[in-house]
């Protein structure tokens, strides 16, 4: 049974193999279209899965991929444990992997990368279909689960969030008070006078970039479509049919007003003196001890800071400065979102939905890592009482037919939105340097964009 | 029954013959290699090639460009200033192997503690490339092991640069670190060159009134000759390709972004892969341009192996020519 079932894993990878080789075309979307059928035919609706109820007698060894490698051996083998005392036949073997936004492409060319995996953000939409198993459709889903719309085609779900984060900036209520900041800033300008009567007033740094990890970087890009704009279409139609997004807006608003916080704070020297040896372990000690003030990041980082030392109740997070006429808005986006191979065999592809289901209705991970719940009607960590008053923005999904048209200009383009820390770097590294000027990079960045927008018919 | 013995006697016989034996350990040993060399360099080689010629992610359907991809990468601005940053590293080359043969000659005598001190210099080599880079991470830090040493010599805090964010020095502070760690095993590879120099030679010299200086130039140079210009063409062909020093210790940011680290960027982050190959048989076509160069420059001024320099050559026949001609008059 086992060889047989290695047997059919390898022919699988060698279908995928074959129609990744470059002949691609009708064939290999025959073949594809044959196996999505039929696991739709055999594996169960996501919504109609009773975790604890059904197929509790399921034997499935699962290898889970993750990004999480500091919760590998700790929190998800709790998990596993509490899954396995209603399903006992069931193995889950957690990989940790560390470049995983890198790696994980590869990996998943293979086929027989494992079971469950964080959906990477590079995959087109179209390409889900080939990659992991259907959860169900969208419409059905909504009614239960929160911001599907990333890995969904065609009101087909492929990929459910593990957690959602908003789009703010964390910061220690302590610094802020010690500083004689009273109300939290809500503008460009007046956050970066916040900045500025941090480093005037106190020891600590006042707004440190994790410049060297890059990744961090991305998040500055985050803030760009939801946050700037308050338009839960810009993400993935504003920005991409509107003639030179990256310009500067009168009301400053936009991405230009994001980015120009982090080049001015640069600029003027309230930023770590030394971005190239940052330590991102190290910065969540002191943003936890207050020797720093703020940081740009997604709110998953809360948790992660309140526990790095002793005064957990001084790290705030706040909504990202910029007004929208008068409102204040803060993207909410998914975190990475788990997808089950579809090259599994029938058994692991429905414990496998069992697992993802627990994980996202019983596990708490969310709330826990202090993200914004999945599930329609549960309650917000703490932290977010900051919010009141802020509209949370979710992006809406791409019009029919435009599903991959953002990841095409956008890597085309090599402007790398949230892909690739690389156009943030170059903000940080002109900053420093006084050249080139912000208004010359996104000139260079509108350019680029608008020559990718006309070679893919966005705009004309 | 007997038959099948004496059929297999027959085999044994067979495979017992010298040549038949000799190939068939050639084979044997030689299969393991060339099997590993074949799935892990030369068919990725060949599909990477075929990449090459694709507009292609690597997830999702892939075109046939033809040579389009190499015409993008002449027409970038980034690739090809991206190669000036080698030259750094063939600078810091050069560096790390005149420390080398330094060490190497000093070594080579009979010293007190050489063994230790080979150890010594040969252990960073041993450290993987990524570990590398985190040592020197925070070895560059502001206020850490290098400005703490410095400290130490006078200096002050004020007057020592950033050293990896000052955009004049920063490739070499990267460059450097690629001293550090294959200045040891170029050294080995010279104490070894070095060892094999009959000494009977060094007795002679000494006989005749030779200085150290010249023991060097005239017995050990000529002699160690291959194995300098096998050192050379690694170091080289390593600078051009050098990837992980500026990945790992500010990924490219700054402008250290090596040839590599922007190919790296393109593949991954743009996820322009056939871009990305391209890029890369260009480097193999450059690297190997810049071997043949660098081996008939060796020719030309030091000759290969007991071969005479060509440049000595040209010297002699000019020599000959002119007493002929001087004969004639």
């Amino acid at each position: 049974m086992k060889f047989w079932r290695r047997f059919g894993a390898a022919g699988l990878a060698a279908i995928m193999a074959t129609s990744l080789a470059g002949c691609g075309g009708a064939k290999a979307t025959a073949t594809e279209a044959g196996k999505e059928e039929k696991v739709a035919a055999e594996v169960p609706k996501f919504t109609d899965l009773k975790v604890g109820e059904d197929y509790t007698d399921i034997k499935a060894d699962l290898r889970f991929l993750t990004h999480k490698t500091d919760l590998v051996d700790t929190t998800f083998q709790e998990y596993v444990k509490e899954f396995q005392k209603m399903y006992p036949g069931v193995t889950i073997t957690y990989e940790g992997i560390t470049s995983y936004a890198d790696d994980i492409i590869t990996r998943l060319t293979t086929g027989d990368w494992g079971d469950i995996c964080m959906v990477p953000m590079q995959l087109d939409k179209n390409e889900l279909k080939n990659y992991f198993v259907p959860y169900g459709d969208k419409t059905e889903l909504e009614k239960k689960y929160i911001m599907l719309n990333n890995f969904s085609y065609k009101n087909v779900v492929y990929g459910i969030p593990s957690a959602g984060n908003v789009q703010g900036i964390v910061y220690n209520k302590k610094v802020f008070k010690d500083a004689g900041i009273t109300e939290i800033p809500k503008t460009p300008d007046e956050f970066l006078a916040a900045l500025q009567k941090i480093k005037d007033n106190t020891d600590s740094i006042p707004l440190y970039t994790n410049f060297a990890a890059s990744w961090t970087m991305t998040a500055w890009d985050a803030y760009i479509t939801g946050s700037a704009t308050g338009d839960p279409d810009y993400a993935n139609n504003g920005l991409i049919h509107s003639a030179n997004p990256f310009e500067k807006r009168a009301d400053m608003t936009g991405p230009y007003a994001v980015y120009y916080v982090l080049y001015e704070a640069v600029a003027r020297g309230l930023t770590e003196e030394d971005p190239t040896t940052t330590d991102w372990e190290g910065s969540k000690g002191l943003m936890n001890n207050g020797k720093i003030a703020t940081m740009a990041l997604g709110s998953w980082s809360v948790v992660q800071m309140q526990l790095a030392g002793d005064h957990g109740e001084d790290i705030g997070y706040m909504p990202f400065p910029i007004t929208v006429d008068g409102k204040q808005y803060v993207s909410a986006s998914p975190d990475y979102n788990y997808g089950v191979n579809v090259n599994s065999s029938q058994d692991n592809q429905i414990a496998s939905m069992l697992y993802v289901k627990w994980l996202t209705e019983n596990s708490n991970f969310s709330y826990d890592q202090g993200g914004i719940p999945v599930c329609l009607g549960e309650k917000y960590p703490d932290v977010y009482k900051m919010f009141d008053g802020v509209k949370l923005v979710i992006d809406n999904p791409a019009p029919d037919g435009e599903e991959t048209l953002y990841n095409d200009i956008n890597n085309d383009s090599e402007v790398g939105i949230n892909v690739s820390p690389e156009g943030v770097s170059k903000i940080l590294e002109a900053a420093t340097t006084g050249t080139p000027t912000l208004d010359e990079l996104m000139a260079d960045r509108n350019s680029r964009w608008t020559a990718s927008q006309k070679k893919f018919g966005a705009i004309k | 029954m007997g038959k099948r013995l004496k059929m297999a006697s027959h085999v044994a016989k067979w495979l017992q013959k010298g040549k038949v034996n000799r190939l068939l350990v050639i084979f044997t040993f030689m299969f393991v290699p060339l099997f590993l060399l074949l799935i892990f360099t030369y068919i990725p080689f060949v599909k990477m090639m075929g990449f090459s010629f694709y507009d292609m992610k690597y997830i999702g359907k892939r075109e046939f460009i033809g040579l389009q991809n190499y015409v993008a990468v002449f027409q970038r601005d980034d690739c090809f200033k991206a190669l000036r940053l080698s030259l750094y590293y063939i600078g810091a080359s050069f560096v790390q192997m005149s420390l080398a043969l330094y060490f190497a000659s000093v070594l080579s005598t009979n010293i007190r503690g050489g063994n230790l001190f080979k150890g010594f210099m040969f252990f960073p080599f041993l450290i993987c490339g990524i570990a590398v880079g985190f040592i020197f991470k925070f070895f560059y830090t502001r206020g850490f092991v290098l400005d703490t040493v410095l400290a130490w010599c006078g200096f002050t805090q004020d007057q020592l640069p950033y050293w990896l964010k000052d955009t004049s020095i920063n490739n070499i502070s990267i460059a450097a670190t690629s001293i550090w760690r294959y200045m040891g095993q170029n050294m080995v590879l010279f104490i070894g060159a070095i060892m094999s120099v009959d000494s009977t030679m060094y007795e002679a010299a000494a006989i005749d009134g030779a200085n150290e200086w010249n023991k060097f130039r005239y017995i050990v140079f000529p002699s160690i000759k291959t194995i300098i210009i096998l050192n050379m063409i690694l170091s080289i062909t390593g600078s051009l390709s050098a990837f992980e020093p500026p990945y790992v210790i500010t990924n490219g940011s700054f402008g250290t972004a090596t040839y590599f680290v922007v190919m790296n960027k393109l593949a991954h982050e743009n996820q322009k892969v056939g871009l990305a190959s391209a890029m890369a048989v260009i480097l193999l076509v450059i690297i190997l341009a810049a071997t043949l160069i660098q081996k008939l420059i060796f020719k030309y001024f030091f000759g290969e192996g007991e071969e005479e320099s060509w440049r000595d050559k040209n010297r002699r026949r000019k020599r000959q020519v002119m007493l002929e001609k001087e004969g004639v008059l």
